[in-house]
């Protein structure tokens, strides 16, 4: 959701998600074959800075979006780099030679994460769909997507919903209390969600949808020149980045 | 009368699976370019005839008629009559099913088989329709209610149809809101589109229809025109229909002497009726 939000905001939503997504490939390409930690690293910074100043997607929420994936990649730098066990037992000891690998992958991975939240922070979902959908992305497993998202949305609110409902007859009022509402929530949602499927599905039937859900995108009436530009920017990338090696 | 009607009820009966009532016996048409409110308490049926209006459910005994021929309930006949008729249901959530504004109206178009820029033509007057072309790019889960059934109205309108169904379209929208989808239903109905709306607001569907329909427990009591709704009391008290608030007010001006007798649609028309027979009054309102 708070992805969501972001890229909702960003004023550049309004770029054609072909160029971004073009951009963002060439930048984790460049991440993977990033010659030196150092230069990965600059890699990671430009495309935060890009993010922040660019997409304008405000500082706090960039953050708390990437901290999961970098929680995860501390973690995996962390196993890296220590060694839990020894013949004597638990002790945790630093290993120097796995120091070089473990700051490059993480170098790399950094960058590579920067390069995803740089596409999706600032391009809404359903222009990622619109976009996989162009590049023969099968029908199926767009429909899925674009079912899980707008499901999702309508799930928080029935979930919303039922938690206040219960939270206004006290059904909140203490540890176990809560959980047993939890439950009662959950197994409510269930035939809930049926109901929503079927409905939906009606509703599907009276604008004459049987077959597979399809959709018209926004126009980006300056796509070609925005993916031109971005081709440019990403070859500029990959040289900049060969020629320093 | 069922000739000139566009869609028309003939004795509908039917109930649910689980053996509650929907309809019983219901009967009423709909003639071409009217407004038309069905008015009846909760449970009256009111969504069930809109549903068997698309096809969405099925009479077991009786008919439904689009254009005097009965519903062919066939997948190709369905098609047929929901391309003609359209429906918006009460709540927006069941209606809406892509997560941005301008693929969900593009949906209905797309069906239709129209080629690219036909559709993105009709979207955009569909989204200018109901005033919501700056909305567009927007998420549907970031509007609001009201925006939300308009895209709704817009998603149906894209399809072009001639009758339009409208599920309580007022439900659940503040006062300046309702004010505003009056504008928009009577813009619509202004265009020749018919209209055919259930309500439980008897005030404005005194104000807006031409024809009012008395639903109540599963057929329709009597179908006449609003305007002769003042002399139609027990039939409205039958529904549980209170009498509109404005009549209520013109009785009582009338019988003192400073309204004429014919009664008004809506409290404007009451006002401006009293600004011009009375203009002391307002002059002096102590
Ligand atoms: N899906 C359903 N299953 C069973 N009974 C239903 C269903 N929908 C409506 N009914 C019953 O049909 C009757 C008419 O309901 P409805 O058409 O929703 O009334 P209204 O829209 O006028 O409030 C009610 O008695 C209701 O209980
Ligand atoms: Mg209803």
């Amino acid at each position: 959701m708070l992805i969501d939000r972001c890229a909702h905001a960003s004023p550049w939503r309004r770029i054609s998600p072909a160029a971004k997504g073009l951009f963002a490939l060439a930048a984790l390409l460049g991440a993977y074959l990033a010659p030196s930690p150092g230069l990965a690293l600059g890699l990671a910074s430009g495309l935060a800075l890009l993010t922040l100043a660019g997409a304008r997607v405000p500082l706090p929420d960039y953050l708390r979006a990437a901290a999961p994936a970098l929680g995860f990649l501390a973690l995996g730098c962390a196993s890296l780099l220590f060694s839990l066990g020894g013949p004597e037992g638990f002790s945790p000891r630093l290993l120097p030679e796995a120091l070089d690998p473990a700051v490059r992958l993480g170098a790399r991975s950094l960058a590579a994460l920067a390069a995803l939240l740089f596409l999706v922070l600032s391009t809404p979902l359903p222009h990622l769909i619109a976009l996989l959908r162009q590049l023969r992305c099968p029908e199926v497993l767009l429909d899925l997507m674009a079912l899980c998202y707008r499901m999702l949305f309508v799930f928080a609110c029935v979930f919303r919903d039922g938690r206040t409902a219960q939270a206004a007859r006290l059904g909140h009022a203490g540890a176990w209390r809560s959980l047993r509402s939890l439950g009662l929530l959950a197994a409510g949602l269930l035939p809930q969600v049926w109901l929503r499927a079927l409905e939906l599905h009606q509703a599907a039937q009276l604008r004459l949808g049987d077959g597979p859900l399809r959709f018209l995108a926004p126009n980006f009436p300056r796509a070609r020149q925005e993916l031109a530009w971005a081709a440019a920017t990403s070859l500029g990338l990959l040289l900049g980045l060969g020629a320093l090696a | 009368m069922s000739g000139e009607a566009l869609l028309g009820f003939a004795a509908v009966c039917q109930r649910y699976e689980d053996g509650s009532r929907g309809l019983e016996g219901c009967s009423l048409s709909i003639r071409p370019g009217s407004r038309n409110a069905l008015l009846g308490r909760n449970g009256a049926g009111k969504t069930t005839l809109l549903l068997h209006g698309v096809g969405l459910l099925r009479p077991t005994r009786g008919q439904v008629e689009f254009q005097g021929r009965p519903l062919d309930y066939s997948r190709a006949g369905l098609r047929q009559l929901r391309q003609r008729v359209g429906l918006v249901f009460q709540n927006p959530e069941r209606q809406l099913l892509s997560a941005s504004v301008y693929e969900d109206v593009s949906f209905g178009p797309l069906n239709l088989g129209l080629p690219e820029a036909r559709v993105r033509q009709r979207v955009e007057a569909a989204l200018a329709a109901v005033g919501l072309t700056d909305c567009r790019e927007r998420a549907v889960h970031q509007l609001s209610f009201g925006q939300k059934k308009r895209v709704c109205i817009a998603g149906v309108l894209a399809m072009e149809p001639e009758l339009l169904l409208l599920d309580e379209p007022l439900a659940g929208l503040d006062g300046p809101m309702q004010r505003e989808f009056e504008a928009l239903l009577e813009q619509l109905a202004g265009q020749g589109i018919t209209i055919l709306l259930s309500t439980h607001d008897v005030d404005f569907a005194y104000r807006w229809a031409d024809e009012l329909h008395l639903l109540s427990e599963g057929r329709c009591l009597a179908s006449f025109p609003a305007r002769e709704l003042p002399r139609q009391q027990a039939l409205l008290a039958a529904a549980g229909q209170a009498l509109p608030a404005v009549l209520g007010l013109h009785r009582r001006l009338a019988d003192l002497g400073l309204l004429p007798a014919e009664p008004p649609r809506s409290l404007d028309a009451l006002l401006a009726a009293l600004d011009g027979a009375a203009p002391d009054l307002k002059r002096n309102p102590a």
